[in-house]
C-alpha cells in the first residue's frame, strides 16, 4: 500500500522548519540591516516602554483607532442564526464581499462548508436602491438552492441607502421571483451598530415573527423552546439536548446549529443537513415555555417573545459553571414539574467532585477573560467556583448593562474583588493590562496567540473564532458535562505550564514531577 | 462616489481580454449566488503584505473585524502589518461623518507605531456617503510627515480583481518613483504579484541570487514600502498573478519604459521557460547561458528526487478549480508528477491563460467557468478523479464527500512555487491519496458489511 511516507527521500522543509536554519536567520538579519531597520537595542527599547504604565495610559487614551478588535458585525450572527433553520438559505443583503468574509469565517471555524449568498450589490445599486438586486436576488437564489426558507439580513450598505426590506420582500413576491407562500423573514443587521451578538438577536426575532404571522396560535403543544444564542458551539446544543431529554421534556430548539456545521460524513455533500425543522419552529409560539440560554444575543427576541406569545414563562439564562447550569435544571423542572433527573444529579456529583480534585491548583490564580459578553460572565462565574481570581473582563461588544452585570458579578464574590470590567476595549488594551497587571493566564479566541506570545501569558482557548486549533467546538462547554471541559481544559493549562517552567535538565527541573 | 478610477481600471488597456470579453473583467457578481470577495478584499490582499505598512480600514467594524489576519503571507522582518487597524465606525460616526476620526486615528497610529507609511482602506459605507478620505490622507501626511496612501477600493466598485488592479494604480501613482535606491545593477528586477503565501517567495529568491538578479522590488510578499518604491528604477517587471496586477506592470512599462514579462513558478517547465524568459529580456549573453545550464541542471535534480513519488501519482486524475495563472500553470506542475488533470476552471483568467489551460488538457479535458461545490463533486465522480485540488472554500465540501483534497489557493499550508516548491506539492499530493483515513471513509462499517453479506447470502 502506497503511506505517502516520503518525508526522508525528498527531504524538502516547509517554511516552518526551512527559515529557522542559520542560513535564512542570517540572510533575514542582513536584510534587516539594510533596510535600515531601526538596531535591535532600539526596538527592545520600545518594546519595553509598550510594557510600561505610562504606555497604558497612552493606550487606554487612545479614542479613534482600534486597535485588533474582539468582535465581528451583526450579518454574521443573523448567518449563524439562520443556518439553524431546516432548509434555510442565508441572504443577506448588500455587497458581495461581506458574504464572502462570513462564509470563510465560518468555515475556517468550523472546518465545514458553509452556504450564505448575496444580493451583491454594486455601485449603481448603491446610487439607485437595492430593490432590483433583491428581486433578481431572490429569484436567483430560490431557482439555484431550492431552499424552504429564505433568511433577509443586510449589510452596511443597504443600511446607509435606507433600503426597505419589507417592501422589497412584498414586491419580490408580487413579481414573482419567489413563492407568495415562502417564507422570507428579515432582519436590519446594520454593521455600524452593536455586534455580531446583535445580529443573531435581530434574525432570530426576524425569523419567529415571520413564522408566527404565517400561523394562527393553536393549543398549547406542551413543550419548551430554547434558544442557543450565538453559540459556536454546536456540541453545546447536543449536550442540551441532552440534558432535556434525561428531565423527559420535549423541547424545540431554536435555532439548531448542531448536524447543520457539525454533520457527520456520509459521502453525500447536502447543502441543507439539518436545522430547526420548519413545522416545529411554526408551533414554537404553543410551547409553554421559552428559555434562552445567553442573554445579550436575545434581548429584543425574548421581549418579543413575552410580548406576543403570552408564555407562562421566558427567561434567559446562562448554564455555564455550577451555579449556572444549577439555575438551568431548576428553571426546566419548576416549568414543567418534572423532578432533576438522578443523572444529572450525578453529572453534577461527578463535576463537583472533579472540582475538589483540581481547585489547588487553580485557587488564587489571576486570570484575564475576554469574548462575548455571555461567554464572559459564564466563564468569570465558573472560574470564581473554581477560586480563581479574574482580573481583567474584557468585552469590545458589551454594553452598559453588560458592564453593570459583570461589576455586579465581580463585587458580589470574594475572588472578584480585585477583576476589572472593560467594556468597549480592544485586544491591544488587553496587551497592555496582561504587561502592567499580569495574569497568570488568560482566556479568549484564537487572535489571543498574539498576545500569549508578546507577553508570555498562556492562553486557554474558549470563544470564537478559533482558527488554529482543531474540533474544540466539537466538546460542550456549556451544562454540567460542559463545565467538565473547561474545567480540565483551564487546569491542565495549569499543569502543563508548570512543566514548561521545570522542564530545563539540571536547572529548572527540580519540580518536573510525575504527580501533580 | 468617490472611486472614479475604479471603473476606468476595468479598461485596463493591457489586460488580456479582448474589448468584447471585458465584462469578464466587469463580471458583476449574480445577486443570490454564492459569491467571491469583493474589490476591499482585493485590495487588502494586494498591499497589506508591505509589512512594515501600517494598514488603517475606514469603516465599520464589518470590513475588517471579519477579516483581519486571514491571509497567510510571510513577513521576514517587521510584523505591523498583522495588527489590524480600524475606525470601527458606528452609528453616530456615519451621521455625523467619519472624516474626523479617520484623522485623529492616523495620528494616532502614526505617533504610536512609526510605521514606514500608512494605508488608508476606504469601504462601502464612508464612500457611500461620499467622505472626502484623500483630503483627510493628503491632511494626515502634511502632519505627520509619512505617507499617508488612500485606497480608493469600496467593496461595491466590483469584484477581487477589479480591487487588486485599484491596489496596482495606487501604488502606481502614489508610491513607486517616491523612493531611489542606494544602487542599481544590471539585472534588478521588480516581482509583482507574488505574495510570499506560506514562504513561497523564499523558494524562488534563491534562485534568482544564484543567477545573479537582483530583486529590487518585491510586490508585494514580504515587501516593504520603500523598496516598493524604488520599483521604477527595475530593469524588467515579472508579473506572477497575470489579471490581478496586469495594470501595474503596463503602467511601469508606459511610465518608465520597464518591460514586462508574464509568467508561473508552477512546475519545472513553467519555472525554467519564465526564467529564460526573464534572462532573455534582460539581455545578457552571460546569463542567458548560465541561466540554460542551472535550469538544466536543477531539472534533472529535480525530477531525479522526485523519481519514487512520480511512480505512485502516476496516471492518477485531478479536478483542478483555481483561477488566473494557476488554472493552466497547475495543470502544468502536475503534469510533470505524471498525473492527468481532467478540467480546470478559467475563473479570473485571461484568453492566454484559457487558450493555455486547452492547450495543456487536451482534447478529453473540460474547461469550468465557473461551478458550484455540487457541480465539481459531479464532475469528479463521474469522471472518474482521484481528487480535488481548490481552494479553501471547496475544501470542506470535497472532504464531506470523501474525496481525497489538496489546496493550492491562499490557505496552501506550504508553498508550492519553483523547484523545491514542486517536490513539496508532490509530497503534499501523494500524502492527500495516500492518507489511511479515506480507506476508513470508503469502507462501511462492519455491521453494513455484514448486513451486505447476509442479503447477497439471502439473494
Amino acid at each position: 500500500m502506497d503511506t505517502g511516507k516520503t518525508n526522508a527521500p525528498l527531504g524538502i522543509k516547509d517554511h516552518v522548519e526551512l527559515f529557522q536554519e542559520e542560513r535564512y536567520q542570517k540572510s533575514f538579519e542582513a536584510k534587516r540591516a539594510a533596510s535600515e531597520m531601526p538596531c535591535e537595542e532600539d526596538v527592545l527599547k520600545i518594546s519595553e516602554w509598550t510594557k510600561t504604565k505610562e504606555y497604558k495610559e497612552k493606550n487606554f487614551a487612545r479614542e479613534a483607532a482600534v486597535i485588533n478588535p474582539a468582535k465581528a458585525c451583526q450579518p454574521l450572527g443573523a448567518v449563524l442564526c439562520s443556518l439553524g433553520f431546516e432548509g434555510t438559505l442565508p441572504f443577506v443583503h448588500g455587497s458581495q464581499g461581506c458574504v464572502a468574509y462570513f462564509r470563510t469565517y465560518f468555515a475556517r471555524h468550523f472546518k465545514e462548508p458553509i452556504a450564505a449568498v448575496s444580493s451583491s450589490m454594486t455601485e449603481d445599486a448603491a446610487v439607485f436602491g437595492g430593490l432590483s438586486n433583491m428581486i433578481e436576488g431572490l429569484g436567483n437564489a430560490y431557482a439555484l438552492y431550492k431552499p424552504q426558507m429564505i433568511a433577509v439580513s443586510t449589510t452596511c450598505m443597504a443600511e446607509v441607502i435606507g433600503d426597505d426590506l419589507n417592501a422589497f420582500i412584498k414586491n419580490a413576491k408580487e413579481q414573482g421571483a419567489v413563492p407568495e407562500d415562502l417564507p422570507v423573514p428579515f432582519a436590519h443587521t446594520p454593521s455600524f451598530v452593536g455586534s455580531h451578538v446583535t445580529g443573531y438577536d435581530n434574525m432570530l426575532k426576524g425569523i419567529l415573527q415571520a413564522l408566527s404571522e404565517a400561523r394562527p396560535k393553536g393549543s398549547p403543544n406542551g413543550k419548551v423552546n430554547i434558544i442557543p444564542g450565538f453559540d459556536t458551539y454546536p456540541a453545546n446544543i447536543r449536550e442540551v439536548k441532552r440534558m432535556l431529554k434525561a428531565f423527559g421534556i420535549e423541547a424545540t430548539i431554536l435555532a439548531d446549529t448542531s448536524d447543520v456545521v457539525d454533520s457527520p460524513n456520509t459521502g453525500d455533500y447536502q447543502l441543507y443537513p439539518a436545522g430547526t425543522p420548519l413545522e416545529e419552529a411554526l408551533d414554537a409560539q404553543n410551547a409553554s415555555a421559552t428559555l434562552a440560554l445567553q442573554r445579550y444575543s436575545t434581548l429584543k427576541t425574548l421581549e418579543w417573545v413575552s410580548q406576543n406569545w403570552a408564555q407562562q414563562k421566558t427567561l434567559a439564562l446562562r448554564p455555564i459553571g455550577v451555579k449556572g447550569t444549577d439555575a438551568f435544571m431548576e428553571a426546566l423542572s419548576e416549568i414543567t414539574g418534572k423532578p432533576i433527573p438522578e443523572e444529572l444529579e450525578k453529572e453534577r456529583g461527578r463535576l463537583l467532585d472533579a472540582m475538589t480534585d483540581s481547585s489547588a491548583w487553580i485557587h488564587g490564580k489571576r486570570f484575564a477573560i475576554y469574548g462575548d459578553p455571555d461567554l464572559v460572565l459564564g466563564l468569570t462565574s465558573f472560574l470564581m467556583e473554581l477560586g480563581a481570581e479574574p482580573a481583567h473582563v474584557l468585552c469590545t461588544n458589551g454594553d452598559k448593562e453588560f458592564t453593570k452585570e459583570a461589576e455586579y458579578l465581580l463585587s458580589s464574590n470574594p475572588f472578584g474583588a480585585s477583576g476589572k470590567v472593560y467594556t468597549g476595549k480592544d485586544l491591544w488594551h488587553l496587551r497592555s493590562l496582561l504587561f502592567t497587571e499580569p495574569v497568570d493566564f488568560f482566556i479568549g479566541n484564537a487572535h489571543g496567540k498574539y498576545l500569549q506570545r508578546d507577553t508570555g501569558t498562556p492562553l486557554v482557548r474558549i470563544g470564537f473564532p478559533i482558527f488554529d486549533r482543531h474540533h474544540l467546538h466539537r466538546y460542550p462547554i456549556l451544562g454540567y458535562q460542559g463545565a467538565l471541559n473547561v474545567l480540565t481544559m483551564v487546569v491542565n493549562t495549569v499543569l502543563d505550564e508548570l512543566d514548561r517552567k521545570t522542564n530545563v535538565p539540571g536547572k529548572t527541573d527540580i519540580s518536573f514531577d510525575l504527580i501533580r | 462616489m468617490a472611486v472614479p478610477r475604479a471603473k476606468e481600471l476595468i479598461n485596463e488597456p493591457s489586460c488580456g481580454h479582448k474589448q468584447k470579453d471585458k465584462a469578464a473583467c466587469r463580471k458583476a457578481p449574480e445577486p443570490g449566488s454564492s459569491s467571491g470577495g469583493c474589490a476591499f478584499d482585493g485590495a487588502t490582499i494586494a498591499l497589506v503584505p508591505i509589512a512594515d505598512a501600517a494598514h488603517l480600514v475606514h469603516g465599520p467594524i464589518a470590513c475588517w473585524g471579519n477579516a483581519w489576519g486571514s491571509r497567510n503571507s510571510l513577513s521576514s522582518g517587521p510584523s505591523l502589518y498583522r495588527t489590524a487597524f480600524t475606525t470601527d465606525l458606528s452609528e453616530n460616526d456615519i451621521v455625523m461623518g467619519g472624516e474626523e476620526k479617520l484623522f485623529r486615528a492616523i495620528l494616532e497610529i502614526a505617533g504610536r507605531y512609526s510605521p514606514k507609511a500608512l494605508f488608508v482602506y476606504l469601504t462601502c459605507v464612508p464612500a457611500s456617503t461620499g467622505e472626502d478620505i484623500e483630503s483627510v490622507c493628503k491632511k494626515a501626511s502634511r502632519k505627520t510627515g509619512l505617507p499617508v496612501i488612500p485606497v480608493m477600493a469600496p467593496g461595491f466598485v466590483g469584484s477581487k480583481v477589479l480591487g487588486t488592479r485599484v491596489a496596482g494604480d495606487t501604488l502606481l501613482r502614489r508610491v513607486i518613483g517616491t523612493r531611489e535606491p542606494k544602487e542599481t545593477t544590471p539585472f534588478d528586477i521588480a516581482l509583482i504579484g507574488e505574495y510570499n503565501v506560506s514562504g513561497e517567495l523564499w523558494d524562488i529568491l534563491p534562485v534568482f541570487t544564484k543567477l545573479g538578479i537582483r530583486v529590487l522590488s518585491k510586490i508585494t510578499g514580504d515587501g516593504r514600502f520603500e523598496e516598493v518604491a524604488t520599483a521604477h528604477r527595475a530593469k524588467l517587471s515579472v508579473l506572477i498573478c497575470s489579471n490581478a496586477l496586469i495594470n501595474l506592470a503596463g503602467g511601469l512599462e508606459e511610465r518608465y519604459g520597464i518591460p514586462f514579462v508574464e509568467g508561473s513558478f508552477f512546475g519545472l517547465k513553467e519555472t525554467n521557460g519564465l526564467l529564460l524568459r526573464i534572462v532573455e529580456r534582460l539581455g545578457d549573453a552571460a546569463l542567458i547561458e548560465k541561466t540554460r545550464a542551472f535550469t538544466q541542471a536543477m531539472t534533472s535534480q529535480t525530477l531525479q528526487t522526485l523519481e519514487p513519488i512520480r511512480k505512485r501519482l502516476f496516471g492518477k486524475r485531478a479536478v483542478l478549480y483555481t483561477g488566473g495563472v494557476k488554472s493552466w500553470s497547475v495543470i502544468s506542475a502536475l503534469k510533470d508528477l505524471g498525473m492527468e488533470v481532467i478540467a480546470t476552471s478559467t475563473r479570473k483568467s485571461t484568453e492566454q491563460d484559457i487558450a493555455k489551460a486547452k492547450e495543456l488538457l487536451g482534447d478529453r479535458g473540460v474547461l469550468l467557468t465557473r461551478a458550484s461545490g455540487g457541480e465539481l463533486l459531479e464532475l469528479v465522480r463521474t469522471r472518474g478523479a482521484d481528487m480535488l485540488i481548490a481552494g479553501g472554500r471547496n475544501q470542506y465540501v470535497a472532504l464531506k464527500s470523501r474525496i481525497p483534497f489538496l489546496d493550492v489557493n491562499q490557505e496552501r499550508m506550504r508553498g508550492y512555487a519553483g523547484y523545491k516548491g514542486l517536490i513539496r506539492l508532490a509530497k503534499d499530493v501523494d500524502r492527500a491519496l495516500a492518507n489511511p483515513v479515506w480507506r476508513l471513509v470508503l469502507e462501511p462499517a462492519p455491521w453494513e458489511a455484514a448486513v451486505a453479506g447476509e442479503l447477497a447470502a439471502e439473494v
